[in-house]
């Protein structure tokens, strides 16, 4: 657990860490290209060039402001689990992105239009993200519900369903 | 030494069979009958002299105790079943004295020892609102019967001389009108010291801890001194008015017994009154409890262990199940993923909650197995049916792992008691007021045999 | 053990008319078991289901089929539990559990409008009900006063009591809409057994908005608390018995039920009256497994009307988004709605309808809307805001009417227990469709009012289910067109009753159950006596009307 990242774990702060010198900044394992486009995401730190490879491609894909270091590993290690190339494959797919200076919105129609290998890849990052879940189908699980993207997104104004909004008739309010 | 209680007992029997001289005709006008009628809101005598469903101060709702119910008397203005014969000067007896018009004692189950603290006025007061506005009711609860020797009312009057304290309250002059308000109807018609101060031997009320909380049944009465930690120093008179009126703030929610006293009393109190108790508790000697190294409203962190849990099927036997997947499956909904409550707080945190700040976690407990209820609200609901022992005590150790005091412990056998202590009678007030009379009749025992063994001593002296 | 026993009332299904039934009878001093094919299970496992689930949107995620009693799932894979054989599909869903399946619905709990009861005499259209709506009255509110239905008194059903509770806390999504279409539509509250205070010990609703699949703390009724209330009042639930047939004596009376437990081992019940409960396909399903030398049509089918008249409602939709922030997800998920097309002469010409408004969350479908159409990098999440709080969908509930030729019959599939699978024939004929064509124009008016853009609706030709199965034991007077009498007792045998969904004659625009429970209770209220008619076993009952 300490090896991974966590500048961006809730209530954690890598600087204050003994072992921070020991580990990679982003910073160092991306183009400028990546850095301009997610700057936010430059003091992330990561245990080796994959695992960084994963979170740069992870923070353009989600263009959040924050992502939890512990969540990363846990859905890095799931995604890896189903497919062994996984790895590789983000690494490929942050490579790709660099070289060509592809920007985010684009990138599906252009994975699609060139029939990559790739194409799946980006899905499957973003619907890890986003909805807490890894996997198709029969094999699909659950990661995250509270904490998947989609709900700390709106989380300002929303709670996920099952929890409550507040006492009766709270949701009378105009939400702001 | 051993003959001085003899003489104030002879004193003290003397004085109950003195009749009691005939009150002149009384005239009660509109705004003394409502002062009554507000001081015995304020008093709660309702809380015990009505049986569920019943007419009000009819009496008849049964204080259990193991060796049989203290049923409370119809205290309405009936001349045949209630208190319409009784002159101002029996009703004050029995009001500030524990005497009733025939001279018997009460059980202190009635809180006479607080109501001593009442001025004559007052007391007029209440006899004018219960004499002219409580309906009359004509039906006589059962008569209380306890067994030898606990029928011997008459060691009740060893030991109100032992703890009954003189009243009525005396305004100490170095404070303000403010906190002397504040004082009288705390330890006067309030009675919180029946509850909050906690007691000795003799089930007396020890008067050198006053407000350090004390256990009433399952429930713990806390520590209201005006300690920072362990009382509540921390709190703004504000906040302390509204938890008395509203029953919740942010620090607290009221439950078990409380949540009834602020239903059927506190509530109807005016803000100035709430406002003068507050200033008045906040004057309380400190008590502090060792535990509380810091104060009981400041514990925890919003926290959750989802990664734990998500992903993961519950265990086929429900008794495994984890303190993470069973704070998700009865808790999270409400309290949301990481005990911070709902938005604008509707729904309380219980992150920064004195229910999982104390060391005594019996109230938390409670909660869980009984809920929270406030008339007509049920604020939160029960989980006696649903949660076994074992399910509490696992979930309430996540609680006070991740929100309160992590030093508290929540066990299996604590959870097994309370709940055979806590949900036998769904009246919260009878249960607190029942281990009140538990105590006081072991005391009386405990008197008993002590008058016994100098009784016995005094008959050997004089028959050697 | 199980071999030996016996009742005075057998129900088949612990759903909630089931129950409610059961508790009535075991109320009146009758010994009563109840038989429910599938499990027990608690909400605490519900809800941890569904927090685990990797499709939130699927409501059925958190109640998966059991071997031994299957129901439909359509989601990742579909089980085929019920076959299709067109030319329409009906991908009806249903919970076999303890409670059945209203441990999941919106928990509309509406009466009919009184001219459902009469749409032959009145449009030349379906068929009357054997009684009136005055009849069914206070039944409706037995049903209310048993489920707490919250509710305002303008959406054209009489009362001669007050509601239980009061309306439940409008969202305020509902107020814009009931705002901004007040010069066109009321906008009214809908009628759900949801609380809106502290009803029978539960909580006032909290806005969890998961209605659907699941109310985390009992604010909204379900069966799993009428299975409660039936083994509260006396009655004896078996869980995992799943009935497979019911057996006949020389003169045609039920004698016995028979079941499988999990291991298939066969277990046989006695009675004297039989009560079946157990939805409107598996009701049906199990009186045409009934075959025997006598009735070689299975029970209660001497008609040849087991089966068939299945009615549902079919919806389609408008999803547009509104010009203004409305956050859909705050309070409960189906609030509002328009009631003006629930009746009126056009009901001669094509289907009556509700307009249905949505208030569940658009967060877990704008998500994957937005992933699938590649929306990547910050552009992801402002447009997930953008859909959370502008998207609203407003949907039609429209009536189908009785045809035999819309039926349930046996498969030549079996299930997982060896034992046929119901078979779904079923269509959305021309009257149906008409009413979809005219609430068109109510659609674009209301995404209009609302200043809608990029309208979205619903794909032309397919229409969304409801899952408001009924019709398939329909009763009437007449046994030849009719499957029991306006008690519910079945024509052919005299101590065999039908209650739930099944007997409603047609299916109006408003969700069976109430119409369900309510006309149960009647028929209870006929067997114990208590309705001023003959006492239970005396002969079968006339029309009132």
């Amino acid at each position: 657990m300490k090896t991974d990242l966590t500048l961006f774990s809730r209530g954690a702060d890598a600087a204050d860490r003994p072992d921070a010198n020991r580990r990679l900044l982003l910073f160092g394992l991306v183009s400028a290209y990546t850095a301009s486009l997610v700057p936010w995401a430059m003091a992330q730190e990561a245990t080796d060039a994959d695992h960084g490879a994963f979170l740069a491609v992870s923070a353009i894909l989600v263009g959040r402001q924050s992502l939890d270091a512990a969540h990363a590993g846990r859905l890095y290690a799931a995604l890896s689990a189903d497919d062994p190339e996984f790895p590789a494959a983000a690494k490929a797919l942050l490579e790709l992105i660099e070289s060509r200076r592809i920007d985010p919105m684009q990138l599906q129609q252009i994975l699609d239009d060139e029939q990559s290998p790739l194409k799946l890849v980006p899905w499957r990052i973003v619907t890890a993200w986003y909805m807490g879940i890894v996997g198709d189908g029969a094999k699909a699980r659950c990661l995250a519900f509270e904490t998947a993207l989609n709900a700390e997104a709106v989380s300002d104004v929303l709670r996920p369903p099952t929890y409550a909004y507040g006492a009766y008739g709270s949701w009378t309010r105009k939400p702001t | 030494m051993n003959r001085v209680p003899f003489g104030h007992l002879a004193a003290a029997l003397l004085l109950s069979i003195v009749p009691a001289v005939a009150s002149p005709a009384f005239g009660a006008d509109d705004d003394q009958i409502a002062r009554g009628k507000y001081l015995a809101t304020a008093s709660d005598c309702v809380a015990c002299h009505t049986a569920p469903g019943g007419a009000a101060m009819a009496g008849g709702l049964p204080l259990a105790t193991p060796v049989g119910p203290i049923i409370a008397t119809n205290i309405t203005p009936s001349k045949e079943n209630g208190i319409g014969n009784y002159t101002l000067e029996q009703f004050d007896a029995a009001l500030r004295r524990g005497v009733r018009a025939d001279g018997k004692h009460l059980y202190p189950a009635m809180p006479y020892t607080a109501y001593a603290q009442l001025s004559d006025e007052d007391v007029a007061a209440l006899y004018a609102y219960f004499m002219n506005e409580v309906t009359p009711v004509e039906t006589s609860p059962a008569k209380t019967e306890l067994p030898f020797p606990f029928n011997i009312r008459l060691s009740m009057a060893a030991w109100n001389l032992l703890f009954l304290d003189k009243g009525p309250f005396v305004p100490d002059p170095s404070q303000d009108d403010e906190w002397n308000r504040g004082a009288y109807l705390v330890r006067g018609a309030a009675h919180c010291g029946t509850c909050h101060t906690p007691r000795n031997l003799f089930m007396a009320e020890n008067t050198s801890s006053e407000m350090a909380g004390g256990d009433v049944g399952p429930w713990h009465a806390p520590n209201i001194t005006s300690d920072a930690n362990s009382g509540i120093g921390g709190w703004s008179v504000e906040e302390l008015v509204a938890y008395m009126r509203d029953g919740h703030t942010a620090k607290s929610q009221a439950a078990g017994p409380m949540a009834e006293a602020i239903d059927h009393s506190l509530r109807f109190l005016t803000d100035a009154d709430l406002k003068a108790m507050a200033v008045y508790l906040k004057t309380v000697a400190a008590v502090r409890d060792k535990a509380d190294s810091q104060p009981v409203f400041a514990w925890g962190s919003p926290s959750d262990e989802l990664a734990s849990i998500r992903g993961v099927g519950l265990p086929e036997d429900p008794e495994a199940m984890t303190g993470p997947q069973l704070y998700d499956a009865y808790c999270a909904t409400c309290h949301q993923a990481q005990g911070q409550g709902s938005f604008m707080g509707g729904l309380p945190s219980l992150v920064h909650n004195t229910a999982l700040g104390r060391e005594n976690t019996n109230n938390l407990v409670m909660v869980i197995l009984d809920g929270l209820r406030r008339q007509p609200e049920v604020l939160m609901p029960g989980f006696a049916r649903e949660l076994s022992d074992t399910q509490i005590a696992t979930l309430g150790s996540y609680l006070v792992q991740h929100f309160g005091n992590p030093a508290a412990q929540v066990t299996q056998s604590q959870v097994a008691a309370l709940r055979n202590g806590g949900s036998a009678t769904s009246d919260l007030v009878t249960l607190a007021r029942t281990a009140l009379a538990v105590g006081v009749v072991a005391a009386i025992v405990l008197l008993g045999l002590i008058i016994l063994a100098l009784r016995r001593r005094k008959t050997k002296s004089i028959t050697v | 053990m199980a071999d030996t026993l016996s009742a005075d009332f057998v129900v088949v299904g612990s759903g909630i008319i089931g129950s409610l039934v059961a508790r009535k009878l075991a109320l009146a001093g009758a010994s009563v078991i109840i038989l429910e094919a599938g499990p027990r299970v608690t909400r605490a496992e519900l809800v941890a289901r569904f927090r685990n689930s990797t499709r939130r949107s699927d409501w059925m995620s958190p109640y998966p089929s059991v071997e031994w009693a299957p129901h439909p799932i359509y989601q990742p894979e579909p089980n085929h539990h019920i076959v299709q054989a067109g030319p329409y599909p009906y991908a009806a869903e249903y919970i076999r559990q303890v409670g059945g399946t209203t441990w999941h619905w919106a928990a509309h709990a509406w009466r009919n409008v009184p001219n459902d009861f009469r749409i032959k005499s009145l449009y030349d259209v379906g068929v009357d009900w054997p009684f009136g709506y005055d009849d069914l009255e206070p039944f409706y509110q037995e049903a209310e006063e048993l489920m707490g239905v919250s509710g305002a008194d303008n959406t054209g059903s009489p009362r001669s009591q007050p509601f239980p509770m009061e309306p439940v806390a409008e969202p305020y999504a509902m107020r814009r809409l009931r705002e901004r279409l007040a010069s066109d539509y009321p906008v009214v509250s809908n009628t759900t057994a949801r609380n809106s205070r502290v009803y029978d010990g539960r909580p006032a609703c909290c806005g969890n908005n998961s209605c659907q699949p699941i109310c985390p703390i009992d604010a909204q009724y379900h069966g799993g608390l009428s299975a409660d209330a039936a083994e509260a009042a006396g009655a004896q639930l078996i869980p995992n018995a799943n009935v497979y047939m019911l057996e006949h004596d020389e003169q045609g009376r039920i004698a016995a039920a028979l079941y499988y437990d999990p291991d298939k081992a066969s277990h046989r019940v006695t009675g004297k009256t039989f009560i079946v409960a157990a939805n409107g396909i598996e009701s049906p399903r199990l009186l045409l497994l009934s075959k025997s030398d006598k009735f070689p049509g299975g029970l209660a089918n001497s008609s040849d009307m087991v089966g068939r008249n299945l009615m549902d409602h079919p919806s389609t939709s408008l999803t547009f988004d509104a010009d203004e922030d409305v956050w859909l997800g705050r309070g409960p998920q189906s609030p509002s709605s328009i009631n003006t097309m629930r009746d009126g002469a056009f009901r001669s010409e094509h289907s009556p309808y509700r307009l249905d408004f949505t208030n569940i969350s658009r967060v877990d479908g704008a998500t994957r809307s937005l992933i699938a159409a590649g929306v990547y990098g910050s552009e992801l999440e402002k447009r997930l805001r953008y859909s959370a709080a502008r998207e609203m969908n407003v949907k039609n509930v429209l009536e189908v009417l009785p045809d035999p030729e819309r039926r349930i019959t046996l498969s030549s599939e079996t299930d997982s227990m060896g034992i046929p699978k119901p078979q779904a024939h079923y269509s959305i004929d021309d009257y149906t469709r008409k009413g979809h064509e005219r609430s068109q124009q109510d659609f674009r008016r209301i995404a209009e009012l609302m200043g809608g853009t990029n309208l979205r609706f619903s794909k032309e030709g397919e229409f969304a289910n409801n899952q408001h199965i009924c019709g398939t034991l329909s009763m009437g007077n007449d046994p030849k067109t009719s499957v029991c009498d306006q008690w519910g007792r079945a024509h052919d045998h005299e101590n065999l009753f039908l209650a739930g969904t099944a007997v409603l004659p047609t299916s109006s625009t408003c969700n069976s159950t109430e119409n369900g429970l309510a006309v149960a209770l009647r028929s209870v209220a006929h067997i114990l006596g208590q309705d001023g008619a003959a006492a239970r076993g005396a002969a079968t009952g006339e029309a009132r009307a």
